[in-house]
């Protein structure tokens, strides 16, 4: 981090911008590591923290989730065991200094539903119809909440972690023609060991 | 009863109607339309020849990269995310390595961030080169297209020169640049820097490239049916912009003067001048007018990263599996469609817990039904091409 000093802002400036934004809006915990001001706020205060915010910071980036689960069917679980929930996050910028700030909340697995934010930021619409489809969340008071991506009649919820990715089941990898093994654990330590660079 | 009494009672009730009201239709654009640019469905309830309302289907193109990553290595998932936007597939990969290399906290060394540089702005003047040629296409006009299609092609093959891929280069790696050739585990690979004779020939594709500007600005801008059909048309009101997520030059055209290359930090940007373009209308001819001035711009910043690129290494020290730190972060970069960012959750596995694509078309197009609303059919068109999309990039 020290040759160049542009490549990564200082985490100071993150952490500043997070609680600087996180005041205005009285959220739980701010934080800015690797760079990334985030703030949390509750599922109630959720259409406000968006309405107060949008003076400051008008560019509505996007509107997604994340399953928390340690029950997983694709991929690797959580380091540590997590309570299962539904994490949606919005990224809202400015347009002058570059200044932005992700904000998150945390909602029940069992009735997953925020109030949608559709009356405050127009471009929410489609980011929610498609966090609706992808992870099974309801947005109350969503003008046209159908399915965006995925045809008619699907069955299921693509982007929790419960839900198995088909190919991976029929056929695992790596597959009989893969020319590299999948390198073993063991290999992981050592390569971290040696600081071993790639290609030599 | 004559048939000619019958079709004379047929004409006048017709007449009657057409006076009294007349009943929306349905009009279906697509999802094989040549404007729009992959499979882009419309359906638009018409009143004569105003829009009333219309309803963008998209799907027809979702892959779902953002499911495929869970189960991918970060270094797999570059070969995923080129395929996003294939019009410049180089510039999609930055972001999502500055992100990894973020959460690593590597840092590349100084030679390969020029590197990436210069070809994530390559792959802008080859992304709006397609635009400049084949939006004057979709109004009617087929010259421009040979025109700039032939400087494009060479742009496209001094990318293929230093990545060995046209449009889905796979060309980044954690902390640098691909610098290794040679496949399998018995093989012993051979570090790889610029080709010969790359520089002096980006130079003089760069003139070119400039000189191409010149001649759509004369042929495509002063032409007097393509100002007509493109002034006042399809105006994006800045605040409408900004709250549907519209970036790139679409929102430069509408007067903001706010470019990602300017206020983050994922490339050198800073180390040479450039201007911002913007436009004053919002229209479709600024769409046009921005893109085109933003390739001069971009042939700029080429010369510039050319003249003053360092020596030295193309990838830093890293190990030799990839495991990312527990953390999140999330690295956007202006790409050439707009705003592309990638918000990556990592729980200390060799591949992400969760990898949230943020493309620009996707934001870009979902401002098309209040856009369209109130239209006359014939400039549905003229305002789709404007906005410069591609469905890879609205489907993921």
């Amino acid at each position: 981090m020290t040759e160049s000093p542009s490549e990564v802002p200082a985490a100071p400036v993150a952490v500043g911008i997070a609680e600087r934004y996180g005041e205005m809006v009285g959220a739980l915990s701010t934080s800015g590591d690797f760079a990334t001001p985030r703030i949390r706020v509750s599922p109630e205060s959720w259409v406000d923290t968006h309405r107060t915010l949008k003076e400051h910071l008008p560019f509505f980036s996007f509107l997604s989730a994340i399953h928390w689960s340690t029950e997983v069917a694709v991929g690797d679980p959580p380091e540590e065991e997590v309570e299962e929930r539904f994490e949606v996050f919005t990224r809202l910028s400015d347009v002058s200094k570059g200044e932005g700030v992700i904000i998150s909340t945390d909602i029940s697995k069992d009735d997953p539903r925020l109030p949608t934010l559709v009356g405050v930021f127009g471009g929410a619409n489609w980011h929610e119809r498609e966090a609706h489809e992808m992870f099974g969340i309801v947005f109350d008071g969503h003008p046209n909440l159908e399915l965006l991506y995925l045809p008619e009649g699907f069955e299921g919820y693509p982007l929790r972690k419960t839900f198995p990715l088909l190919s991976r089941e029929v056929k695992p990898w790596p597959g009989t023609v893969d020319v590299e093994d999948m390198p073993s654990t063991e290999n992981v330590e050592a390569g971290e060991e040696t600081g071993e660079v790639e290609g030599e | 009863m004559s048939d000619q009494h019958l079709l004379a009672m047929h004409h006048s009730e017709v007449q009657v109607s057409v006076e009294l009201e007349t009943p929306d239709v349905t009009l279906n654009l697509g999802p094989q339309h040549p404007s729009t640019h992959g499979v882009l469905r419309l359906v638009a309830k018409v009143d004569g020849e105003v829009i009333n309302e219309v309803e963008p289907v998209i799907g027809y193109m979702h892959r779902g990269y953002e499911k495929l990553a869970e189960v991918r290595t970060y270094p797999q998932i570059v070969a995923l995310v080129s395929r996003i936007d294939w019009v410049s597939g180089y510039a999609s990969e930055v972001p999502l390595m500055v992100a990894v290399e973020r959460l690593m906290e590597i840092d590349p060394p100084a030679r390969a961030q020029h590197i990436r540089l210069v070809l994530t702005e390559m792959a802008r003047i080859s992304s709006h080169l397609v635009f400049l040629s084949s939006y004057p296409l979709e109004l009617g006009a087929a010259t421009p297209l040979m025109h700039s299609l032939r400087e494009r092609e060479r742009v496209l093959d001094l990318i293929e020169m230093v990545t060995g891929g046209r449009f889905h280069p796979n060309f980044n790696r954690v902390g640098g640049v691909k610098p290794a050739a040679g496949a399998g585990s018995d093989q012993k690979k051979v570090v790889q820097d610029l080709p010969e004779g790359f520089s002096q020939q980006t130079l003089a594709a760069m003139d070119d490239v400039i000189g191409v500007c010149d001649d759509m600005e004369d042929l495509v801008l002063g032409n007097e049916i393509f100002v007509e059909r493109t002034r006042g048309v399809g105006i994006i009101p800045t605040d409408l912009a900004l709250e549907y997520g519209v970036s790139g030059p679409n929102l430069r055209a509408s007067g903001v003067m706010f470019d990602i290359r300017k206020t983050d930090d994922y490339l050198p940007y800073d180390r040479f001048d450039f201007d911002i373009p913007t436009g004053e209308n919002g229209d479709c001819f600024d769409r046009y007018h921005v893109r085109l001035q933003e390739i001069r711009q971009a042939a700029r910043i080429i010369r510039q990263a050319i003249e003053t690129m360092p020596e030295g290494d193309l990838q830093a020290k890293v190990p030799r599996i990839i495991k990312v730190p527990k953390g999140e972060t999330y690295v956007r970069a202006e790409n050439p469609k707009g705003e592309m960012g990638y918000h990556v959750v990592s729980e200390g596995g060799r591949g992400p817990y969760r990898l949230k694509i943020r493309s620009a078309s996707f934001s870009n197009l979902s401002v098309l039904p209040w856009l369209l609303k109130g239209q006359l059919v014939p400039d549905v068109i003229a305002i789709l091409g404007s906005l410069d999309f591609v469905l890879g990039d609205v489907d993921r």
